[in-house]
């Protein structure tokens, strides 16, 4: 027979629910409250119960903002990566195969308006990170430190190894019709890694080196406007492809709704957890004074 | 009995009430807001009204060498609980007073 888990294990679980800094100001003070109380179940429920508002209102005396700005910039970067990711599938199985459907004007825009959108996303990105960039490559250079050198570096060679190896790929294994399915699905895939290792490298110095200063609250500003029109390039991928797959299934190839619509639910859910991040380190840049 | 809008008691208030008199940590701020207003305010609501109250700078915390922090309560807090206070005794003053004049009721 198993015993049932003990009101401290219990309390540490419901107390883990909390930010780290609750955690790290309260954590102490609430153990030794339910030790002295005795807990109990209620009062076990009623700590897990408060921690979803200590998430979303956290108090402001325990708002550390730069660690703020740092943290969704490091998330906004993955996601809006993976959203990338996404349109360039997206593009792939479209655009670049002159998937046109005639009669539906709607989908031309959305072509035009997901390239413009996804374009001037990655500019402001890179604009609006590259100040942040440079300041932590300095740091990691004069300090000389060989891994964040080698972090911040990452969303270079990531794509440039990937791009080497795709070349590579399609030489040895492209048809006149290029590659087969299982090969086009590895090289994807193989993409979506690249994005993965290329995003999380800044996300890692962002950690390891914890810049702060108006270079970080210019990429955080920067962050939720890059965020806001990929917002838009996959609103253009929504319409596109739920208009192919509705009213132009034979252009889009598809003959269920399985597949692209597992496929517009990462877009939907990939585009708002990027706002969602960036608009948090924005709202944390926008109130500092420091 | 219990009251029936004991539920909709204010936290924030009857902790800063049990502050009002001498420094206290979070345990002895339940045992004495159930012991003389007869609420018991779990760890979670105490938590979650310290840090409210402690953000808008209305009690703060003591140095201790303890895991039991003490708090106090601040010149704010305290012109807050006043405030508070007033209003409520005047809300109950009406409360008693329409009450008599209705039902003939002369209080507990």
């Amino acid at each position: 027979m198993t015993r049932p888990p003990s009101p401290g294990l219990l309390a540490r679980a419901a107390l883990a629910l909390y930010p780290p800094s609750w955690r790290a100001r309260y954590g102490d003070e609430v153990r030794a409250l339910l030790e002295e109380s005795g807990g109990g179940l209620a009062a076990v429920a009623s700590l897990a119960w408060r921690a979803l508002p200590a998430w979303f209102w956290p108090p402001r005396h325990l708002h550390d903002r730069p660690a703020r700005m740092r943290a969704s910039l490091g998330t906004a970067l993955m996601f809006w990566s993976m959203l990338a990711g996404l349109g360039l599938v997206f593009a792939q199985l479209t655009q670049l195969q002159s998937l046109m459907a005639p009669g539906y004007a709607e989908v031309r825009w959305a072509y035009a308006v997901f390239d413009g959108s996804l374009a001037l996303s990655a500019l402001v990105a890179g604009l609006g990170g590259l100040p942040l960039w440079l300041l932590m490559l300095r740091r990691a250079r004069r300090e000389r430190r060989a891994r964040d050198m080698l972090y911040l570096l990452l969303p270079v060679l990531a794509p440039v190894a990937y791009l080497a190896g795709l070349a590579v790929t399609v030489r040895l294994v492209g048809g006149p019709n290029g590659v087969s399915l299982s090969w086009f699905l590895a090289v994807t895939l193989a993409g979506f890694a690249a994005a993965a290792i290329a995003a999380a490298g800044p996300g890692l110095a962002l950690r390891r080196l914890q810049p702060r200063g108006p270079a970080l609250r210019l990429a955080a500003v920067a962050s939720v406007v890059a965020a806001a029109i990929m917002a838009v390039a996959a609103v253009a991928i929504v319409v596109a492809v739920v208009i192919l797959c509705l009213w132009a299934r034979q252009f889009s190839g598809y003959h269920n709704f399985t597949t692209p619509g597992i496929y517009l639910a990462l877009v939907v859910a990939t585009a708002t957890v990027t706002t969602a991040s960036a608009a948090r380190g924005a709202r944390a840049a926008l109130h500092t004074g420091a | 009995m219990t009251n029936r809008l004991d539920r909709w008691a204010d936290p924030p208030l009857l902790v800063l009430a049990s502050l009002a008199d001498e420094p206290k940590h979070g345990y002895a701020i339940t045992q004495d807001v159930a012991q003389t207003m007869g609420v018991r305010l779990s760890a979670g609501t105490l938590y979650a009204v310290i840090a409210r109250l402690e953000a808008r700078g209305l009690i703060e915390p003591l140095e201790s060498d303890d895991r039991r922090r003490p708090y106090r309560i601040t010149a704010a807090g305290a012109e807050a609980l006043a405030m508070q206070s007033e209003r409520m005794s005047k809300v109950a003053s009406l409360a008693r007073e329409r009450l008599s004049t209705r039902l003939g009721w002369s209080g507990a």
